[in-house]
């Protein structure tokens, strides 16, 4: 791993502590580069080791149940999988007797390169988080999901764990590795893993914080959650506030992907203005935002956006899982949109009708519509009926971005309905 | 031994204290088995049946459940009364644990063994098929597949045991119910390869 | 009045439609087969919906009280 400090030629780095960020490169394969943060992403260019995490840091902290719900209500911590989930109200529901902590740093999202980042480069802090929820549930069982498809990240993983098990940590870690396929992130697919069985979705008659893995109450969440959870228990409301805005403290992590360069990975205090995150000219981008379940926003959306919640809901998108995908210049949007959904169908686990049936009928309806003028209407009604009608949130995610689409770009629609297509013709042959 | 056996029983006429001894009993077992093969070869069709899509509207579905179960359940009784008029019957020294312990009788105790064993599957068909709604789909459905096994060996106990294997009618009944039963069994075949993907 | 709300375990599912056969005030099928639970099981046809959920063969169907969040 080597470490640079190049004085960061993109964009303004108002809301973080210094000009210069040591960006950190990660050697093996394409991995994102990252670049140093504020709060889970200070110590990076120490290394992943558990020593100089200790040096810097301290032990892991220890709060009771109550403390670390208060905590999380404090700051209205949500999870960053993708879903939002408040953790104050996880947290809460898990604290029974024989709770289960599971990692889930599987990273489904191939859009997506947090996850793998923290666990590379700051494993202990995401590990601290998962040791002090396990504290407070009184557990000893923390279970942690790496992909299968990024082994270096096991291996990290596994050695970290060896540290902390020869520093005389005393909990019971399991390893898991996720399957390579777009669901195997969900949480049930995760459960389903952890049983032994294959790593697709069931049906959930309680939340797995209620009844989960072998019945007990299960914390599962997102890697990047174990983050927070671990860092807001060691400075407090008021530490974790310390970046952020009132409304909305603390930072988060979002992957940015373009096309032809490595994926970076920063971590982003909320309120900052998207114009900071992005260059100028992937402000005048269409972006996807929230990963491959995401939501189309158009360059005069972004004009003003922060990197907010409450901000980003009320122009009618989420954060999902941090992941900002602006469209490179010469693409379509219907065209990228399409090959989203070719891929989305094909990820179906298989299981529920209206997904495995349902999806494929929605990309081929799509392909009407991008190149042979079909009508919007099949779409849509595809759409309206895969929601809410499977095991797990795949097709309502995959409506979801069609249906941005649509809104989004109707121009472009009616424009391919004649034949015509704002793309670069070059880029596409 | 069969020839000799009908005229023993024709013989020896059927007053009420020989009742037990008599033709009756013998007549009632027979047909009981008959119509028993009759009746869950046309289960198994209608189980298939409920299997397989057909339009709605030419056969509604809950049809062949319906008609699966009672038509089932008449088999039952059937399987009932079969077993009974057996065990009761003292011309032939069939005990009532022969009847639910296979092989251990005394008379044609193999053949008689065949019967048995599908009796103890039917039992667990039934018995499980009762509480169906209160366990869970995967073991049921085990239990359920029996049902195909105890056809089978039910259909050799009454080919070999039975006394009217040899005569047109009761060729044709069997003969009827086994080609009932092959179609039945390659319908379901088939149908078990046939994706989730449907195409309407 | 109390509203239940029939609920589907999807990958259990095989589109046999007895549901929408029995329940066709609460339940509609899809070009594929399966269920589209379009209204919540009201008292007047809960004695139904139970039926439905007893009928379905691969017990893919639940009645569940108050509207859970999918």
């Amino acid at each position: 791993m080597t470490v640079d400090t190049i004085a960061v030629p993109t964009a303004t780095t108002a809301a973080l502590a210094t000009d210069n960020q040591p960006i950190v490169r990660n050697e093996v394969g394409l991995d994102p580069v990252v670049w140093q943060g504020p709060a889970l992403l200070a110590g990076i260019a120490q290394g992943p080791g558990l020593a100089a995490h200790r040096g810097r840091l301290g032990p892991a902290p220890t709060p009771s149940a109550d403390e670390l719900v208060d905590l999380a209500r404090a700051v209205d911590l949500r999870g960053r999988g993708g879903a939002g989930f408040p953790s104050a109200i996880k947290l809460a529901s898990a604290n029974r007797r024989k709770a289960v902590v599971v990692v889930n740093a599987s990273e489904g999202e191939p859009a997506s390169r947090k996850d793998a980042a923290l666990m590379s480069l700051a494993p202990h802090v995401v590990l601290d988080g998962a040791v002090a929820v396990a504290h407070a549930l009184g557990t000893r069982e923390v279970h942690v999901v790496v992909p299968s498809e990024l082994p270096s990240i096991r291996v990290g993983v596994a050695k970290a764990i060896r540290e902390r098990v020869a520093a005389g940590e005393r909990l019971k870690w399991e390893l898991h590795d996720a399957a390579p396929w777009f669901v195997a992130g969900q949480a049930q697919a995760v459960l389903q893993l952890l049983a032994g069985k294959e790593n697709l979705p069931v049906t959930a008659w309680q939340p797995e914080a209620v009844s989960g893995h072998r019945g007990r109450p299960t914390l599962l969440s997102n890697a990047e959650t174990f983050a927070h959870l671990g860092h807001l228990a060691r400075v407090g409301a008021d530490g974790y506030a310390a970046y952020g805005t009132a409304a909305e403290p603390g930072t988060t992590l979002v992957t940015l992907r373009g096309d032809g360069w490595d994926p970076v990975v920063r971590e982003v205090a909320f309120g900052t203005p998207l114009a900071d995150v992005l260059t100028a000219a992937e402000m005048g981008q269409p972006l996807l935002l929230g990963g491959y379940h995401g939501t189309w926003l158009k360059p005069a959306q972004l004009q003003g956006l922060t990197v907010s919640r409450m901000d980003i809901a009320a122009a009618g998108a989420t954060l999902g899982a941090g992941v900002l995908l602006p469209l490179a210049a010469g693409w379509c949007p219907l065209l990228r949109t399409e090959a989203l959904v070719d891929y989305l169908a094909g990820q179906s686990a298989g299981r529920c009708g209206p997904c495995l049936n349902g999806l494929p009928a929605m990309a081929e309806a799509l392909g009407d519509v991008v190149h042979r003028g079909g009508s919007i209407l099949r779409v849509e009604k595809l759409c309206g009926l895969v929601a809410g009608r499977g095991a797990c949130a795949h097709p309502d995610g995959t409506a979801r971005l069609v249906t941005s689409m649509l809104s989004c770009f109707p121009e472009e629609v009616d424009l391919h309905a004649l034949g015509g297509c704002r793309g670069d013709a070059e880029v596409f042959g | 031994m069969t020839a000799s056996l009908m005229s023993g029983r024709l013989m020896s006429g059927s007053t009420s204290a020989s009742f037990l001894n008599g033709p009756e009993l013998w007549f009632a077992n027979r047909g009981t088995g008959f119509v028993l093969l009759v009746l869950l070869t046309l289960s198994t069709m209608l189980g298939v049946l409920s299997t397989a899509r057909v339009s709605p509207r030419i056969w509604p579905r809950m049809l062949s459940q319906g008609l699966h179960r009672n038509v089932s359940l008449l088999a039952v009784t059937f399987l009932a009364a079969h077993v009974v008029t057996a065990v009761v019957d003292t011309f032939v020294d069939i005990r009532w644990w022969n009847a639910f312990v296979p092989f251990s009788g005394t008379y044609k105790p193999l053949w008689l063994g065949f019967g048995s064993f599908a009796l103890d599957l039917l039992i667990a068909v039934t018995a499980t098929s009762v509480v169906r709604h209160r366990m869970s789909h995967r073991p049921w459905r085990a239990v359920h597949v029996m049902a195909y096994a105890a056809w089978g060996l039910g259909l050799v106990h009454g080919l070999q045991m039975g006394t009217d294997v040899a005569t047109v009618w009761g060729a044709a009944i069997n003969y009827g119910c086994i080609g009932v039963v092959l179609v039945a069994v390659l319908v379901r075949l088939g149908l078990l390869v046939r994706p989730k993907l449907v195409t309407v | 009045m109390s509203s239940h709300t029939l609920r589907v375990d999807w990958p259990a599912c095989t589109a046999h439609g007895l549901c929408a056969e029995i329940l066709p005030e609460v339940v509609s099928l899809d070009q594929w087969g399966y269920p589209i639970v379009h209204e919540p099981v009201t008292d007047d046809v809960l004695d139904m919906a139970r039926a439905a959920v007893k009928a379905c063969p691969t017990l893919a169907l639940r009645l569940t009280q108050p509207p859970k969040r999918h």
